[in-house]
Formats: C-alpha cells, structure tokens, sequence
C-alpha cells in the first residue's frame, strides 16, 4: 500500500529523481502496481473528457444568449432576400405613386393657397386696417393668426375674406371648416365688393378638401363640374388630370 | 514577445506600465482559470467572440464553423491553464486564445490561403500544446466506462478526485479547500472514492 504514495506524488509532480526510479521498477515488476496506475491515468483522462462536456454545454448555452443579443442573427442569404424584396417593394411603391397616386398625394400635390390677389401687401405702408394686417399674415402663412384677423374685418362675410380664411383652413389642415366655408362660395356666383368672382377657384379648393378628406365621390363631382363647366377656365386641365387618376 | 496592449511608438515608460498591468492581470485570469471559475470563463467567451468570427471570415470559414473553432479554441485555454502551461504567460489571455484559433483554422481547414498564415500566426514563446484531444472518441473503453462510473460517484468524492487529478492541486491544497482536519484524513477519503469507482466500473463489466 505504501507503494501506491508514490502514484499519488507522481500526480503530484514531486517525485524525487531517487523515487522516480523505484516507480519506474515498480511499473516494469509489479502488475498491481501497474494496474493502479493505468486506473488512476484513466481517471485522469475521464474527469478531463467530463469536464470539457460540462463546459461545452456551458458555452452552447452562452452562445445562444450571444447570438439573441445580436442585432441581425439572420443568415446573410436572408438578409439578401429581404433586400431584394425591398427593392421591388419601394420600385412597386414608386411605380403605383407615379401612375397610381393616393387621394392625399394627388392633393399634396395640386393643393398650393391661392395667391393674394386682393390687397397688395407693400414695405411701409401707412395703411394698417385688420384687413391689411389679415392678408400680411396670410402672405407670411401665419395661417392662425389670419383667421382670426379675418373674422375681425368690419364685414367678414364678404366673398374674397370668406375665400382666403377658407385658405388658411385648407393650409392648416381643417378641411371641415374649409368646406363649409367653399360650398357657400361655389354654389353663388360671386356678387362681392371685391370685384372678383371666387366661385371657380372656390369649386377647385373644395374638390382638393374632399379630396384630402378621402371623401372620394364628392371630390369626384366637383372636378367634374370643373373639367365641364364651359365658360370655366380655372384649373380645368388639372381636374381633368385628377379625374383620370381616380377613376 | 510583446503583450498586444504594447504599441511601437508609445513613450518608453507607458510601455514597460502597460505591460507589467497586463501580466499581473493575465496570472489573475490564469488563477480564476485553474479554480475552474465559471464566469471568468464566460467573461473571455463573450469578450473575444465577435472578433474571432470577424476574423475566420478571413479564411473563408462559415460562422458555425468559426464559432465551433473558437468553442473548441477556449476548451484548450481552460485544459492549458488547468496543466500549469499558462503559468509564466507573457501575453494577455486574448492573445493567447487568438493563437489557439488560428492554430486551428491552419490545421483543420488546411488554409491554402494568399494569406501567408504561418507568417501570421505568431505562436506564444510558451509551453504550447494546442493538440489538446477534446473529444470524447479519443477515449478508450475502459476511459468511458471511467467516466461514467465517475459521473455517478457523490458530490464529495467527485470533488476531491476533479481537484486531484483534473485541476492539478496536491493534497496538502485540497486539505485547505475541502476544509479537512488532516491530509491523513483526506487521504483515505481519496482512497475510499477509488476503491467506490473501482466497485462500480467492475459491476459495469459484469453487466457488459
């Protein structure tokens, strides 16, 4: 038994060069020394295999946890096929947008406020009336702030204050009240102060609100009023236009 | 050889502070490795894994290959650290692993590369033995049946023969770990666990 120490200093690695020698005679004499010795080596071996198993395990549950934290685990051939697929979308996209526009981007795209027409807005000018004061906003798109000055005029009711407070609705995105404001002035053929007749401009900016409403069918109507009307001119080819998209 | 935290070019000074900070920082990993520190482990994996698949890609190798190799390659950092052969390290620890890898890439995929690998593997100046057999056909039967015998063995005795044989710590260490009054104590216990594996391999013959 005293013999099998000399197994456990060599594992220790603190066999003297004089012991070295008595293990080595052993290992060539003595079969039950030498068995002991493969047993224990084998150990050796087995819990080393045991181990590297314990910690293969380990590492497959930590690559999981490395590969969730990623930002795009997928395969690169997936990532090829979602760019391809991409690709076509965004040119289908764009495709159906040339040939095929949405209601709001036929109106993002036709809908401009009308110009001032009615009162000259100049550097110093000595005249400050609300109305004045109304349309110099307008002109700088202070939209909010037109409104109000426009409902301050001493007659708000006339056709062209009526006509560019409904402007500063559609630019504000307030279609309802733009609408109610523009049937008014497209059903009546202009009888204003002003001189001019906002009734076919009036038709067209309430065609664009039921357009941009999604109010398709009446939108619809009124361009075709438009585009019909013989004596109107205003914006008659872009009705026509918009008509061909919807139907 | 110089630590990979040492650039040319930087102040004499900065040079020899950097490189005694990353020696003494790699002997504590060293340790923690040979205790069999779990998240020390962990730690290394996760630090250096995107780098090492960044790199395989190099050689052309797939990411489950290049993850399996760099799995393999820390497989062979904790046995090496575990032998003793990481003892006078004088590379950190990254640089070490990377060293492993690349061995083997070279040798598992034999790179027939533009890439002069062997020009670009610098091989640490240590005891190196990155042949490590990691699996388990590399056992013989009478191994297998060890280890499964070992497997069923109870936690104590478990112990003491994974400290003994598999972490390298000698008795007199294993004493101190395992809180036991004397080696002579200690000692029989070993004696019983063998003699427990050896009972429980022999019925695993009967029954072969």
């Amino acid at each position: 038994m005293k013999n099998f120490d000399l197994i456990d200093r060599y594992f220790e690695n603190i066999l003297t060069p004089k012991e070295q020698l008595q293990f080595n005679n052993l290992l060539e004499r003595d079969p039950e020394f030498k068995e002991e010795f493969e047993f224990q080596k084998d150990l050796k071996t087995a819990i080393a295999a045991s181990q590297r198993d314990d910690l293969r395990a380990t590492l497959q549950e930590l690559e999981k946890k490395a590969g969730s934290k990623r930002f795009l685990p997928l395969p690169k051939k997936w990532l090829v096929a979602a760019s391809l697929f991409l690709l076509v979308a965004l040119g289908f996209w764009s495709v159906q947008n040339r040939f095929f526009p949405s209601n709001q981007a036929l109106y993002v795209a036709h809908f401009e406020p009308y110009r001032n027409k009615v009162m000259p807005i100049t550097r110093g000018s000595e005249v400050q009336s609300i109305a004045y004061k109304a349309f110099a906003a307008y002109e700088s798109a202070e939209y909010h702030k037109a409104i109000n000055l426009f409902s301050s005029v001493k007659d708000p009711k006339q056709d062209h204050i009526l006509f560019y407070k409904a402007m500063c609705y559609l630019s504000l995105d307030k279609n309802e009240e733009a609408i109610e404001i523009l049937t008014g002035l497209s059903a009546v053929p202009g009888t204003g102060d002003a001189g001019s007749d906002f009734s076919q401009q009036a038709r067209w900016y309430l065609a664009l609100a039921y357009l941009n409403q999604g109010e398709e069918k009446k939108a619809m109507s009124q361009f075709s009023l438009i585009a019909e009307q013989e004596q109107a001119v205003f914006k008659k080819e872009e009705a026509k236009e918009i008509l061909s998209h919807l139907d | 050889m110089t630590s990979a935290g040492c650039h040319i070019g930087r102040s004499v000074s900065f040079y020899f502070l950097c490189c005694k900070m990353d020696n003494s920082e790699a002997k504590k990993i060293v340790d923690l490795l040979k205790q069999g520190d779990r998240r020390t482990l962990e730690r290394i994996y996760l630090e250096n894994r995107d780098g090492f698949i960044h790199f395989s890609k190099k050689y052309n190798i797939e990411e489950c290959d290049a993850v399996d190799i760099y799995q393999d390659s820390i497989l062979v950092l904790r046995e090496n650290a575990v032998n003793g052969r990481l003892d006078g390290l004088k590379s950190n620890i990254s640089t070490y692993l990377y060293a492993i890898g690349k061995y083997k890439i070279y040798h598992n995929f034999r790179v027939k590369s533009r890439i002069d690998l062997d020009h670009e593997i610098e091989l640490p100046a240590e005891n190196v033995d990155f042949d490590v057999n990691l699996y388990e056909d590399g056992l013989t039967k009478e191994q297998r049946i060890i280890r499964k015998c070992f497997e069923k063995l109870g936690e104590r005795c478990q112990s003491v023969l994974r400290l003994f044989y598999y972490q390298g710590y000698n008795l007199d260490e294993i004493r101190e770990i395992l809180n036991y009054s004397n080696k002579k104590v200690l000692k029989s216990q070993k004696s019983r666990c063998i003699k427990q594996l050896r009972d429980l391999v022999n019925k695993e013959y009967e029954e072969l």
